[in-house]
C-alpha cells in the first residue's frame, strides 16, 4: 500500500523533472534556430565576403600576340603556347624532403632546384625554366614536388628564321617586340591579357568562372607587303654574291614600283631570329635602312632627269666629254676613258662622269639638290622602321661647282639603299612617288608627281641601253624581259678620306623596261674578291633576283628567250 | 527457432522516429557523398572512397541496428549490464594503450580492427548507460534517500572521464555527463544534492580556470574566431564562411567551395556545415527539426516508460535520447561557433563506422524498448513492475 503511493509523488516529481529537462533542450534547440538565422542571414553579408576574399582571385587570360605573315598570308612570326615553371621558394624549402623527387629529372633536377631556389628563401615567386614545350614542363610537374607552379606564355617562332629575320625582328622573353616590326610595330602586334574572376580552391586550383573582368584581347595581326619567294630569293641571291666576292656586307631592296610596297628587304650578315644565341650585334642591322652609302653613278639618271625636266636636252642632244676629263675648280674629274662627242643616253650607257658634271654646271645651282629632295633623298621613307637613318642630302645657300659636279655623279650625299629604291620608283612609275610601305597596300595611296611621266620614261628607256652589250652593266640582263638600271661602283669613305681600294658596288634598276613593275636595288659592301664594279658584282644578282620574282609576280614575258644573243635591244643605244 | 522468431517479427512502433532517422541518414549519406568526392579524388584518387564505405558502414548500422531491435531483449541487457560497463572500462584502456590505440591528429582516440576504426568512446558511452539504467533501476530507494547511491554511479562516471580525458576526448566528456546527469536527475535523485554536486563541478572548472587560465582562453577563443584566423580559429571561421554563404536556399546540392579543402573535417565533424552551405537556412532548419523530432519521439517513450515505473527500459531510452541530443548540440553547436570546437561526430549524419553502428544500435534498443513496452507483446515484458500507460 505505501509503495503506490510513494510512486505517485514520484511521478510527480518525475513529470516536472521532465518538463525541466524538455525544456532544457528546447532552449539548446531555438539557440541553434537562432544562430542559424543569425549566420545564414544576418551575417551573410559579412560571411559571403570573407570567403570571397579567401577564395576568389584575379587570373590573367591569355592572349598572344599578332601574327606576323607575308603579303600572302604566309606566316613570318607566330605565337605559341609555352609553359613556364615558377616556384614558392618558402613552400619548395619547406618542403625540402620531397626534392628527391626530382633526382635525375632532365629538365630540371633536384641540384638544379636547390641552386635556384636557395638563395631566394624569403620569396614568394621566381622563374625556374621559362618557355618549355608544355610535354617537359609536365615532367617536372608530375614529380609533384610542392611550391612548383606552371603558367601559360608564348614563345615567338620565326618560320622563316634569318631570311626575313631583319624585317620581322624579334620579341624578348617577355613577348616585347625588340627589333624590326616586331618592335615598330609594337602596339599593333601586342597581346592584351584578359583578367577574370575565379573561385579556387585550397590548393589553387580554378573550379568556377566568376566573371570576365577585362577581356583578352589578342594583338592584331600585320601583314606584311613582303613577297616571301620574292624575299627568299633575295636571300639566296644576296648571301651567294657576297660570300662569292668576300664582301662585308650587302642589301637587297625590292619595292612593287606601282603601289610603293617593299616586296623584300634582305641583308648581310643575317642573324636567326629563333636562335640568338651568340649573335653579333653587327649582324642585327637591317642594313638597307641604318647603313648609309654614296649613291655614285647610280643618281646619273636623276641629274638626266633633271636636265630632261628642265627641257634643257633630249636623249639624243650631244654633249662633248672629249678629252675623257674636265676641270673644276681645283679638280679634276675623269672618265673611264675619253667617250669623245655622246648624246645624253651615252653619257648613261657609259656613266660618263664628265657628262654629268656638264650638265649639272649648266643647271641652276639649285635645281639638282632640289629635284634630288623630291626623290626622297635626306629624309625619312616614311616607312616606321626602328633605326632608320635619313641619309644626308645637303641643302646650301651657295653651292661650289665642285660640289655641284660631285652631286651629279653621286658623290657628296649619302642615301639607304631604300632611298635609291625609292628614288628609282619614281622613274619607273611614270615620275609619280608613292609612299613606301612595309604592310599590304589594299588601297594605292596617292602619289606625289616628281617629273613628268614623258622624262620619267625616257630616262627608263634609256636605262634599257646601260644593260646592253655596251654598257657597264650586261650581266643585269634578265632571260625575256627587258630591264633597265644603272651600275655604281663608290670609294668607300674611310676615315682617311676615300679608300682607293675598297669599293661598294650597286646597281639599281628597273623591270620590265616597257612596263615597269618592280624596282630592286643591290648594294654589295666592299667586294675584297677580284671583282669590284657594280656591274660585276650587284648586277648579277640583280638579274637572278629579278628573274625570279617576275616569274613568282606572274609577269608574262615579252620577248623569247634568246632575242637578245645579237646583243641588241629595243632601247639600244643611238 | 529462427522461423518462430520472424514470425513473431512485429513492425516497429514509433514510425515516426524510423522515418526521422531514414531522412537523418539520408542526408547524411548525400553530404558525404558531396562533401568528400574532392578530398577522396585528391588524397585517394578514388573521388567516391568515402561515399562507398559511408554506404557501407549505412549497411552494417542498419543490420545491427535490426538484430539488437529483433534478438536483444531488454531482461538479457539488463543481465549483461555489468559486463558491459567492464567492457567499456577495458576498450577504453585498450585505446591508450600504444600500439593498439591510433593516434589521429594527437589525440588516441581509435582502434584500427580488421581494417575499420573503432571509436572505443562510442561503445563506452552506451556501455556506460546500460549499467546506470541497471543501477538506478536497482537502487531507487538509496538514490533518493542516501549520498552514496548518488555518489557510486558518479565515482565510476570519473573513472571513465578520466580514461576518456587521457585520450583526449572533451566531446565524449561532456555529451557522457549530459547524459549520465540527465539519467541521475530522472532518476529521483533529490534537487538540493544535485544542486551541491553541481556546484562542486562548477567550482573545480574555477579551479583549474584559475590555475591554467590559458585552457581557458583556448577554450574560449571560438568566441571570436576573426582573432586568429589563420591559426587556431581557421577551422571555424571556415565554417561560418560555410553558413554565410548558405544564406536561404544554399549554393546548390554540390556546390560548396569551403568542402574544397578550406575547411577541414568537411564529410565528418563539419558536414553540418557544408550541408548548410548547399542547402542553406533551409536544409540547416530541416536538419535541426529532424533532430528535434527524433529526440522529442525518444523522450516521450522514455519518460512514458518511467512513468509507467519501467524504469531499466525507460532510463536507457532516457540515457539514449540525451546521448542524441547532446552530440547532435554539441555538434551542430561547435559548427555554427556556439560551443569550442570538439571532435564530435553528427549522430547517423557524420561520415564514421562507430558511430553510425554505434547510433543504430541504440536506435534498434529504443525500438525495441517501445516494442516490450507496448502492450501488444505482453509476454516479453518482464512480469511485474511494467505497466501499460494507457488503459
Amino acid at each position: 500500500m505505501k509503495k503506490p503511493v510513494k510512486k505517485k509523488v514520484g511521478n510527480t516529481s518525475l513529470r516536472f523533472r521532465f518538463r525541466f529537462l524538455v525544456g532544457f533542450w528546447l532552449v539548446c534547440a531555438c539557440l541553434l534556430v537562432f544562430r542559424a538565422v543569425d549566420l545564414h542571414v544576418m551575417q551573410h553579408d559579412f560571411l559571403a565576403r570573407q570567403g570571397d576574399m579567401r577564395n576568389l582571385r584575379i587570373e590573367p587570360l591569355a592572349a598572344h600576340r599578332g601574327v606576323i605573315t607575308d603579303r600572302d598570308g604566309r606566316p613570318l612570326a607566330v605565337s605559341t603556347p609555352v609553359t613556364t615553371l615558377w616556384a614558392n621558394p618558402r613552400e619548395v624549402i619547406e618542403n625540402r624532403e620531397q626534392w628527391s623527387l626530382l633526382a635525375g629529372n632532365d629538365v630540371l633536377d633536384s641540384a638544379e632546384l636547390a641552386r635556384r631556389v636557395m638563395p631566394y628563401s624569403e620569396r614568394e615567386f621566381i622563374y625556374l625554366v621559362r618557355h618549355l614545350a608544355p610535354e617537359q614542363a609536365r615532367k617536372v610537374l608530375d614529380a609533384g614536388v610542392p611550391g612548383i607552379y606552371s603558367l601559360t606564355e608564348y614563345r615567338r617562332y620565326y618560320p622563316a628564321g634569318e631570311v626575313a629575320g631583319h624585317i620581322v625582328g624579334f620579341t624578348n622573353i617577355d613577348d616585347v617586340g625588340q627589333e624590326g616590326i616586331e618592335l615598330s610595330m609594337e602596339q599593333t602586334l601586342r597581346a592584351h591579357p584578359g583578367k577574370k574572376k575565379v573561385v579556387r580552391d585550397l590548393l589553387g586550383r580554378v573550379i568556377q568562372d566568376i566573371e570576365i573582368l577585362e577581356p583578352a584581347h589578342s594583338g592584331n595581326d600585320v601583314r606584311l607587303s613582303i613577297d616571301l619567294r620574292i624575299q627568299y630569293l633575295a636571300y639566296r641571291e644576296l648571301l651567294t654574291a657576297v660570300n662569292r666576292h668576300k664582301a662585308r656586307g650587302g642589301s637587297v631592296v625590292i619595292l612593287d614600283s606601282r603601289t610603293g610596297e617593299i616586296l623584300a628587304m634582305v641583308n648581310q650578315p643575317a642573324y636567326n631570329p629563333n636562335n640568338r644565341a651568340g649573335l653579333a650585334p653587327a649582324s642585327l642591322r637591317n642594313r638597307a635602312v641604318t647603313d648609309v652609302f654614296e649613291p655614285g653613278s647610280t643618281v646619273k639618271p636623276l641629274t638626266v632627269a633633271a636636265a630632261l625636266e628642265a627641257n634643257m636636252v633630249t636623249p639624243r642632244t650631244s654633249v662633248d666629254t672629249r678629252p675623257g676629263s674636265i676641270r673644276v675648280g681645283s679638280k679634276t674629274i675623269r672618265d673611264h676613258r675619253n667617250y669623245g662627242v655622246i648624246d645624253i643616253t651615252t653619257v648613261l650607257t657609259k656613266s660618263s662622269n664628265v657628262g654629268t658634271t656638264k650638265l649639272a654646271l649648266s643647271m641652276d645651282e639649285h635645281m639638282l639638290p632640289a629635284l634630288f629632295e623630291q626623290f626622297g633623298f635626306g629624309h625619312s621613307t616614311g616607312i616606321v622602321f626602328p633605326g632608320e637613318s635619313d641619309g644626308m642630302l645637303p641643302l646650301r645657300a651657295q653651292w661650289r661647282d665642285i660640289e655641284r659636279a660631285a652631286l651629279s655623279y653621286g658623290y657628296g650625299l649619302s642615301v639607304t639603299a631604300l632611298q635609291l629604291a625609292q628614288a628609282y620608283q619614281v622613274l619607273a612609275n611614270d615620275g609619280v612617288r608613292m609612299p613606301l610601305s612595309m604592310t599590304r597596300v589594299s588601297q594605292p595611296a596617292v602619289g606625289e608627281r616628281v617629273l613628268r611621266a614623258d622624262t620619267a620614261r625616257a630616262i627608263v628607256s634609256m636605262l634599257e641601253t646601260v644593260v646592253s652589250t655596251e654598257g657597264t652593266a650586261r650581266r643585269a640582263r634578265v632571260n625575256g624581259f627587258d630591264v633597265a638600271g644603272k651600275t655604281g661602283t663608290v670609294h668607300k669613305l674611310t676615315e682617311n678620306g676615300y679608300a682607293d681600294d675598297r669599293y661598294t658596288g650597286l646597281f639599281a634598276g628597273v623591270a620590265p623596261a616597257d612596263d615597269p613593275q618592280l624596282v630592286a636595288v643591290v648594294v654589295i659592301d666592299d667586294p675584297r674578291g677580284e671583282a669590284y664594279y657594280g656591274g660585276e658584282v650587284a648586277a648579277p644578282v640583280f638579274s637572278r633576283i629579278v628573274t625570279g620574282a617576275l616569274r613568282a609576280m606572274h609577269v608574262q614575258p615579252e620577248k623569247t628567250p634568246g632575242r637578245f644573243a645579237g646583243g641588241d635591244s629595243p632601247g639600244g643605244r643611238t | 527457432m529462427v522461423l518462430d522468431r520472424f514470425a513473431l517479427f512485429d513492425a516497429p512502433r514509433d514510425q515516426l522516429l524510423l522515418v526521422a532517422v531514414g531522412c537523418l541518414a539520408l542526408m547524411g549519406l548525400v553530404m558525404v557523398t558531396s562533401a568528400s568526392l574532392q578530398i577522396a579524388e585528391t588524397r585517394l584518387g578514388s573521388p567516391f572512397y568515402y561515399a562507398l564505405r559511408h554506404g557501407f558502414f549505412l549497411g552494417m548500422a542498419v543490420m545491427a541496428g535490426a538484430t539488437v531491435y529483433l534478438f536483444v531483449p531488454f531482461s538479457l541487457l539488463e543481465k549483461l549490464r555489468y559486463p558491459a560497463l567492464f567492457a567499456s572500462l577495458v576498450v577504453l584502456a585498450l585505446v591508450l594503450m600504444p600500439g593498439i590505440g591510433r593516434e589521429v591528429n594527437g589525440s588516441q582516440r581509435w582502434i584500427s580492427l580488421a581494417g575499420f576504426n573503432v571509436q572505443p568512446s562510442e561503445l563506452a558511452k552506451l556501455g556506460f548507460i546500460v549499467y546506470l539504467a541497471g543501477y538506478i533501476n536497482e537502487r531507487q530507494q538509496e538514490l533518493r534517500e542516501q549520498w552514496q547511491g548518488f555518489l557510486r554511479p558518479l565515482g565510476l562516471l570519473s573513472v571513465l572521464v578520466l580514461l576518456l580525458l587521457m585520450e583526449p576526448d572533451f566531446g565524449a566528456v561532456v555529451v557522457l555527463g549530459v547524459a549520465v546527469m540527465g539519467m541521475l536527475f530522472l532518476g529521483g535523485v533529490p534537487t538540493l544534492r544535485f544542486l551541491l554536486v553541481g556546484l562542486a563541478a562548477v567550482m573545480l572548472a574555477a579551479l583549474v580556470a584559475v590555475a591554467q587560465p590559458y585552457r581557458v582562453a583556448r577554450l574560449m577563443s571560438f568566441l571570436d574566431p576573426w582573432a586568429d584566423q589563420f591559426g587556431g580559429g581557421y577551422q571555424l571561421t571556415q565554417s561560418l564562411i560555410a553558413f554565410g554563404r548558405g544564406h536561404w536556399t544554399g549554393a546548390g546540392l554540390g556546390n560548396s567551395v569551403q568542402k574544397l579543402f578550406y575547411l577541414p573535417e568537411a564529410h565528418t565533424d563539419f558536414v553540418f556545415a557544408v550541408s548548410a552551405e548547399e542547402l542553406g537556412l533551409l536544409g540547416s532548419m530541416i536538419m535541426v527539426s529532424l533532430f528535434a523530432l527524433v529526440c522529442w519521439r525518444i523522450f516521450r517513450s522514455a519518460i512514458a516508460m518511467l512513468e509507467a515505473g519501467d524504469l531499466f527500459r525507460g532510463q536507457v531510452v532516457l540515457g539514449i535520447g540525451l546521448v542524441l541530443a547532446g552530440q547532435a548540440f554539441i555538434n551542430m553547436g561547435v559548427n555554427m561557433g556556439l560551443l569550442p570546437t570538439k571532435g564530435l561526430t553528427l549522430p547517423f549524419v557524420s561520415y564514421g563506422g562507430s558511430s553510425l553502428v554505434v547510433c543504430a544500435v541504440m536506435l534498434g534498443l529504443v525500438l525495441r524498448a517501445q516494442r516490450e513496452f507496448e502492450p501488444a507483446s505482453p509476454r516479453r515484458r518482464p512480469a511485474g513492475t511494467a505497466r501499460r500507460r494507457r488503459p
